[in-house]
């Protein structure tokens, strides 16, 4: 696949742009996948990751700048047809009214399109799900299931970008390196790309070759490999200052 | 009952505001300026209604439904605040439902074409819509704010506004129909409708006066029903940006 995604000069205004030094929550971001692509996005909280990767799926309007996938603007393209190849995963997983399988099903009922029920089968089977009752009130899952389940549902519209958004946090350790591994093969086999947010920065050095480092409203584009030859503890002071959930100003995690 | 008789009943009305002064309620000037508007209302449509009658001019008749309608849509629409170009989607929902009853009950000869058979239950109707708008619009607003994350998980899997929207959107329409429903069920055991009781009172036979107030709730429900439905449909768009973001309106502006 040689898909392409290009950033830039992409702008969110902050809310209240009262008595602030900058009227942007972010301004003049600028980055590129040429190819797919893994790519961990890191930062303090409160900085935008969400609201960047909530942009990046049209889910906010850009306030600013212009977002390039294969060549062609946000702009010419219709809000659905872009988000079935660049999908967003929340943090917080929703699961839809109806059974496990009626979540599982939804997209190829949106577009219909036949279900792939082949790739449902070995997605659940790879992220530990196998023994879930598939007719099962989707409400009535652990926070942890919904969340693999809610992954698996917006797989199967074989996505080329994934915008992931600490979509660990909830997990088991366990769960946590089945998602992972899921989705480094899912990378290699099928050349999908990711964007995934993440507090965890071993999970960071894990799963990425760059790395996206927000903060002060601005954005910089890292090579994991050199980005974490710095110790642990140093990075987490210079970027995640909140990593142990010191100053959170995320109201519900979102 | 003459007019001399008619203004002993005032004395409900000073009876309650000595009550509010005595209790403190501070209601005074409410009831006052609610006494003065309703009779002023009430007599003014009497006078219009023995015009229109004598004049027996469909001109009238029409004018004064359309008057009605935009009254109840203007009244509907202070319940969407934040929702542009509410307004007329309303007075199209009310008179496709209006036009739709009215349809039916001359097509089928079910009323006579009259001004006096008319004007009283396209008021009825329109009245029981422009109820149904307001509780429709309210619970839609509030349904689309609890769920926003469903409809955004939609939108993310690459749903159209309308299937992001559907089942916030028949959920609305369900819960504006429940006080008609509920209504229907208990009519005549708990409270004798208005009308039948002011038919009764002005002399009909009892029997005569439930057979229209059976036609009256039949139209009441028909009406909502219709008008709730094409409310929905009409509105669901305004949720959403060009960009097919989703709008939440404010709550309290
Ligand atoms: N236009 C905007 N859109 C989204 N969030 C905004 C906006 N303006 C200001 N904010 C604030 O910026 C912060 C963004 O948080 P979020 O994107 O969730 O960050 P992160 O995921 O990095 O913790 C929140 O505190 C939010 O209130
Ligand atoms: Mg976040």
């Amino acid at each position: 696949m040689n898909s392409s995604f290009e950033i830039h000069h992409l702008a969110k205004t902050h809310w209240d742009a009262g008595d602030r030094p900058s009227k942007y929550l972010f301004s003049n971001l600028n980055a590129a996948l040429l190819g797919p692509e893994r790519i961990a996005v890191i930062g303090a909280s409160g900085q935008g990751k969400s609201t960047l990767l909530r942009m990046l799926a049209l889910l906010d309007a850009p306030d600013e700048g212009d977002l390039i996938l294969d060549g062609v603007s946000f702009r010419a393209m219709s809000s659905r047809q872009w988000r079935t190849a660049v999908t967003y995963v929340a943090q917080q997983a929703v699961m839809l009214p109806g059974s496990v399988e009626d979540n599982l099903r939804l997209t190829s009922k949106l577009h219909g399109t036949p279900y792939n029920s082949g790739l449902a089968a070995k997605l659940i089977e790879e992220l530990g799900l196998h023994y879930l009752d598939l007719s099962k009130n989707a409400g009535d899952c652990s926070g942890g299931e919904k969340q693999r389940i809610s992954l698996i549902r917006s797989l199967l519209l074989r996505p080329q970008i994934l915008l992931l958004d600490e979509i660990t946090a909830s997990l088991d350790m366990n769960s946590s390196q089945l998602v992972e591994a899921l989705l480094l093969k899912r990378h290699r086999e099928e050349g999908t790309s990711f964007l995934w947010v993440t507090h965890d920065l071993e999970q960071a050095r894990r799963i990425s070759s760059r790395t996206w480092v927000m903060s002060q409203g601005s954005l910089q584009d890292q090579q994991s490999d050199v980005l974490f030859k710095e110790p642990v503890a140093e990075l987490a002071r210079k970027y995640i200052r909140s990593m142990e959930g010191g100053d959170t100003n995320e109201p519900n995690g979102t | 009952m003459s007019l001399t008789a008619l203004s002993f009943t005032l004395l409900f009305v000073i009876g309650t505001m000595l009550i509010s002064i005595w209790q403190k309620l501070g209601l005074e000037k409410d009831i006052a300026i609610g006494t003065v508007r309703s009779a002023v209302q009430l007599l003014a449509v009497g006078y219009v209604l023995q015009f229109i009658f004598h004049a027996e001019h469909m001109l009238f008749v029409i004018l004064i439904i359309i008057f009605m309608i935009g009254v109840a849509s203007w009244n509907a629409a202070k319940r969407g605040k934040g929702l542009p170009g509410l307004l007329w989607r309303i007075a199209v929902a009310i008179s496709a439902s209006e036009m739709l009853m009215m349809g039916i009950l001359l097509g089928l000869h079910i009323i006579e074409a009259t001004p006096q058979y008319i004007i009283p239950i396209s008021g009825m109707t329109i009245g029981s819509a422009m109820v149904v708008s307001g509780l429709f619009i309210n619970q839609f607003k509030h349904e689309v704010q609890q769920n926003k994350g469903e409809i955004e998980t939609l939108l993310s899997l690459g749903a159209t506004a309308k299937q992001a929207i559907q089942t916030v959107r028949t959920r609305a329409v369900k819960f504006s129909m429940i006080p008609t429903i509920d209504g229907m069920k208990t009519v005549g055991l708990v409270q004798l409708p208005g009308m039948m009781t002011g038919m009764i009172i002005a002399g009909a036979n009892p029997v005569i006066a439930v057979r229209y107030q059976i036609l009256i709730v039949f139209s009441f429900t028909s009406s909502a029903a219709i008008t709730s439905i094409l409310l929905s449909v009409f509105i669901y768009r305004l949720f959403f940006t060009a960009g097919l973001q989703l709008k939440v309106p404010a709550i309290n502006k």
